[in-house]
């Protein structure tokens, strides 16, 4: 099995590139990522894989000229030509009067976030795993789903002295199970070891779910109060984040918050921040240009204070970069990748007992923009939705679809979960937020199952 | 041929190695400036091996002997990990060993062009948007792709393929009091991908379009709202692009059918019963998957199975006819695979993509569409989409929209959109298009699998009609 490379020998590499002649700066990110994902449906391990990639992102700077190159030759002659390749481009464009120059040195210390385990899991102990998921399955229902556990190392190296260095590792279990009737449930968990997953937890929970989902009912689209549970919310927020809290975005006024510094823009209670080195998330100390990441606080007690800055925007804005660049060129600037929303103090009981009549939502799927300045999104509903009447889960129903404004649906939040889960809808990042209760949810159709 | 060796050596009834690398370049300027000029590289492979009917797959960029022989023995070890967990074996529809090299069409290699001549097109396009006053963000972009497969099969196949895709596109963002308003040409999210050469680019007419595109998005931040309604419906050759891949191309991959995708993406609504019986669609309407098409981004000689490409009826006359498979799938319904399985690079094992999904083009132009239309809407190019789990229920948005009254478009309306059940929808198709303004577009960005893959697929549309549609949804 491959292990970690190691700081001296990215260095090593690296140096290849950043001793390029003729040039003002260079900055080499370096990611190196292997691991296993075993897949399952039906029951049964269906796909299972590994892969090991080693990849080099070589950013040129030549007269405020920028160039890119990457490759996954991890050798001192791919860094070269990497680099030569990415001088080329830089040779052939236009300054870019906004260039901040590259990353000032600055010591970062690793947050520890590497399981040897993890890295090392074999394919039998996924395997393993998915067995103990499936036999939480009772008779008549059947699981899907993945087992993953992967590991990582990134490191930026650059001209100004920068070098910082982390090994990461995480694993996730992920699982729907469906039942005969029509119904099915989801649960996921992600967490830095294997050890913290408890596959078995999570298919009881799934089963549970799918169980509660059978045969559902037809239900009239409309407006009505909604329980969400974490997996729900995490939708609003990371596609909030995508629309909303990047520096470049809020500059150019596309935010949905751009301008709306300092103003209330949901319920008092709400509470969002990102923050990559909590031990609530799976977050690199650095960002991808080199530069420390910081706590940044969003929204707080409902007011927008300010958004997420890289080195780049941060100068166009008159600020200073947070750590939130995203690998080089990136046309659509920084983005939060680990964000947190507050809890509150109610128990997910609790908040469905204070519904008359609404819905429980388990999770979302296939969520897009619809206009991005209202902040208004559309999507489905899947794996466990419920009709709740008189304060206690009634029935499931058929998916709905939503069309809703975020930002509408956290002024109309009335409670906040006292839990908060790691949850996401996208594959870009996972948000650890609570469950809410929102008084007005906007369903604008329904679908057969 | 040494991964396929090297995995039988080691226990696999059957192998593969497939040996991929990659390179692209991707531009953007926004308002004359540079936004990012990057170049990637990358190779490696990825062998799959079946060891008592359960797969395995392992995959590294490391191409030296002793790498592939320690990466075909852990592929072995996956396989016999999954045994764990009984199952069916899988076994494999029968395909004769294919051997030979392929190329897609390509008049002038893209590579080849000087950066400068590329930049210099985005600058004058988005120069000529941002001419237009009131404009905030006039960007364009091209994106170049090459990808060289190499297959070989413990059954014999022996392949090389190369394939390159040239595409290019402008937008033009307009900002108002709380409103976004955004033109792309000639199609949005970075225009129109080919697997053809410069040539391609050359073609576009993103300089000659560049003006219009810019005004209509400035004449979008003053246009009334779409209204809401239930209405005849008339959308453009690009919406309609997205409309197949979601609601028809997705629905009929047989793996989804099978619930191999189940936790993921999802599954479909379309059952293997439904072969030969399932109205999908009106008559008007049929659909074909073909990987033979000159220039689509699903066009192959043989898919990474090494299964040659092929034109399959996917709806003839409105009645679903066949799935798009894998010789995996394919065996379990005891019909031969179409060919329609692609890996995302050497990384990811293959999975069964949509290869050029196409609705056949009947008669007619989009005006004379709209001219045979007495009162309904039309919207163009997409800017949203959205459909559930078993792909049933829908909502597209569109960027542009202008009511139709008396055959002729008359008011501009912003923020379009609509949505349907995908049987009643296609079912209610009632005019479709014909050659002329028919158009076989690139979709370099549809996601799939677990670990998460991107394949560049094709569809071939024309301009269609659809009746008794809701459109303008609120939140």
């Amino acid at each position: 099995m491959p292990g970690i490379v190691g700081p001296d020998e990215v260095r090593r590499i690296s140096h290849e590139a950043l001793d390029i002649p003729g040039v003002d700066g260079v900055e080499v990110l370096f990611m190196h990522e292997w691991g296993g994902l075993t897949r399952f449906a039906a029951s049964s391990i269906h796909q299972s894989t590994w892969r090991e990639d080693t990849g080099l992102r070589v950013r040129v700077v030549t007269g405020g000229r920028v160039g890119v190159a990457a490759t996954n030759d991890f050798s001192p002659r791919g860094a070269r030509r990497a680099a030569e390749s990415a001088r080329e481009m830089a040779g052939v464009v236009a300054p870019d009067p906004l260039f901040p120059g590259l990353a000032p040195a600055d010591p970062i210390e690793d947050t520890m976030r590497f399981d040897e385990a993890t890295a090392d899991a074999t394919p039998e102990v996924r395997a393993a795993g998915v067995a103990e998921l499936v036999a939480t399955c009772p008779d008549r229902f059947a699981a899907a789903g993945a087992y993953e556990t992967m590991a990582s190392e990134v490191a930026v190296a650059n001209t100004e002295g920068q070098f910082c260095w982390a090994p990461s590792t995480q694993a996730s279990v992920t699982t729907v199970i469906g039942g005969d009737d029509g119904g099915s449930g989801f649960a996921e968990t992600f967490a830095t070891s294997m050890d913290e997953l408890d596959p078995r937890a999570i298919g009881r929970r799934a089963a549970d779910k799918a169980a509660a989902s059978q045969r559902p009912h037809d239900l009239e689209p409309g407006r009505c109060p909604v329980v969400l549970e974490p997996s729900a919310v995490s939708t609003l927020v990371g596609l909030l984040a995508w629309i909303g809290f990047g520096g470049r975005t809020l500059a150019e006024g596309r935010s949905c918050l751009s301008g709306k510094e300092g103003q209330r823009v949901t319920a008092p209670s709400i509470t969002v921040f990102d923050d990559a080195t909590s031990p609530g998330t799976l977050g690199l100390p650095f960002d991808f240009e080199g530069v420390r990441r910081s706590h940044v606080d969003l929204i707080a007690d409902g007011v927008f204070l300010d958004g997420v800055y890289d080195l780049r925007t941060a100068k166009q804005a008159g600020k200073t970069s947070t750590g939130h660049a995203l690998p080089p060129p990136n046309p659509e600037g920084p983005f939060p990748l680990n964000l947190f929303m507050v809890p509150g103090d109610a128990s997910l009981d609790e908040m469905v007992a204070a519904t008359d009549r609404g819905l429980l939502i388990t999770r979302f799927h296939y969520s897009n923009i619809v206009h991005p300045v209202e902040s208004t999104i559309t999507g489905m509903t899947r794996d466990g939705t419920f009709l709740i009447e008189g304060g206690e889960v009634a029935r499931p129903v058929k998916n709905l679809r939503f069309t809703q404004s975020i930002l509408e649906a956290l002024t109309d939040t009335s409670m906040i979960g006292r839990e908060t889960e790691l949850a996401s809808e996208f594959f870009f990042s996972a948000s650890r937020v609570p469950a809410l209760k929102v008084e007005s949810f906007n369903f604008s159709g329904s679908s057969d199952h | 041929m040494q991964a396929a060796e090297a995995a039988k050596a080691a226990g696999a009834d059957y192998a593969d190695g497939r040996v991929v690398a990659e390179e692209s370049e991707s531009i953007t300027v926004r308002n004359q400036q540079m936004e990012g000029i990057d170049r990637s590289n990358s190779e490696g492979i990825g062998i799959r091996v079946l060891v008592n009917g359960y797969w395995g797959f392992a995959a590294t960029a490391r191409l030296g002997p002793e790498e592939i022989e320690r990466t075909a023995g852990l592929a072995v070890e996956i396989a016999r990990a999954a045994s764990r967990l009984p199952m069916e074996p899988i076994r494999l529809a029968d395909a004769d060993p294919a051997t030979g090299t392929w190329h897609s069409p390509m008049q002038e290699d893209p590579f080849n062009v000087p950066l400068e001549e590329k930049v210099a097109l985005l600058m004058e396009a988005t120069h000529r948007m941002q001419g237009v006053h009131g404009l905030a963000f006039a960007e364009g972009g091209i994106d170049l792709f090459r990808r060289r497969t190499s297959l070989a099969t413990t059954e014999g196949t022996g392949i090389e393929q190369t394939t390159v895709h040239s595409g290019a596109g402008i937008e033009a963002v307009a900002l108002g009091e709380g409103e976004l308003q955004r033109r792309s040409f000639p199609n949005s999210f970075r225009g129109h991908v080919a697997a053809r050469g410069w040539e391609h680019v050359q073609k576009l007419g993103l300089i000659e379009e560049a003006e219009r595109t810019a005004t209509e998005a400035v004449e979008l931040l003053s246009a009334k709202e779409c209204p809401t309604d239930v209405t005849t419906l008339v959308i453009d050759s690009g919406q309609l692009e997205l409309q197949i891949h979601e609601s028809i191309g997705h629905p009929v991959e047989l793996d989804r059918v099978l619930g191999m995708e189940e936790a993921y993406a999802g599954s479909s609504f379309v059952k293997p019963t439904d072969r030969g019986k399932l109205r999908y669609a009106s008559d008007l309407v049929s659909i074909t998957a073909d990987a033979t098409l000159a220039g689509g981004l699903g066009s192959f000689g043989w898919d990474d199975e090494g299964v040659p490409a092929q034109r399959v009826p996917i709806i003839a006359d409105g009645i679903f006819q066949d799935f798009v498979s894998s010789r995996e799938t394919a065996s379990v319904l005891g019909i031969p695979s179409s060919g329609a399985m692609r890996a995302d690079g050497w990384q990811h094992l293959p999975l069964i993509r949509m290869t050029n999904i196409s609705i056949e083009p009947r008669e007619g132009s989009l005006a004379d569409i709209v001219g045979d239309t007495k009162d309904g809407i039309f919207m163009a190019t997409n800017s949203s989409w959205s459909i559930d789990d078993k792909r049933v229920n829908f909502q597209f948005g569109c960027e542009i929209a202008w009511r139709i009254k008396g055959g002729k478009l008359t008011e501009m309306y912003r923020n379009p959109n609509y949505t349907g059940i995908t049987t009643e929808f296609w079912r209610s198709c009632d005019a479709v298009g014909g050659r002329e303004d028919w158009t076989l577009w690139g979709t370099p960005n549809c996601g799939k699998g677990q670990p998460g893959q991107v394949a560049r697929v094709g569809h071939g549309a024309a301009p269609a009609r659809f009746r008794n549609v809701q459109v303008g949804v609120r939140g």
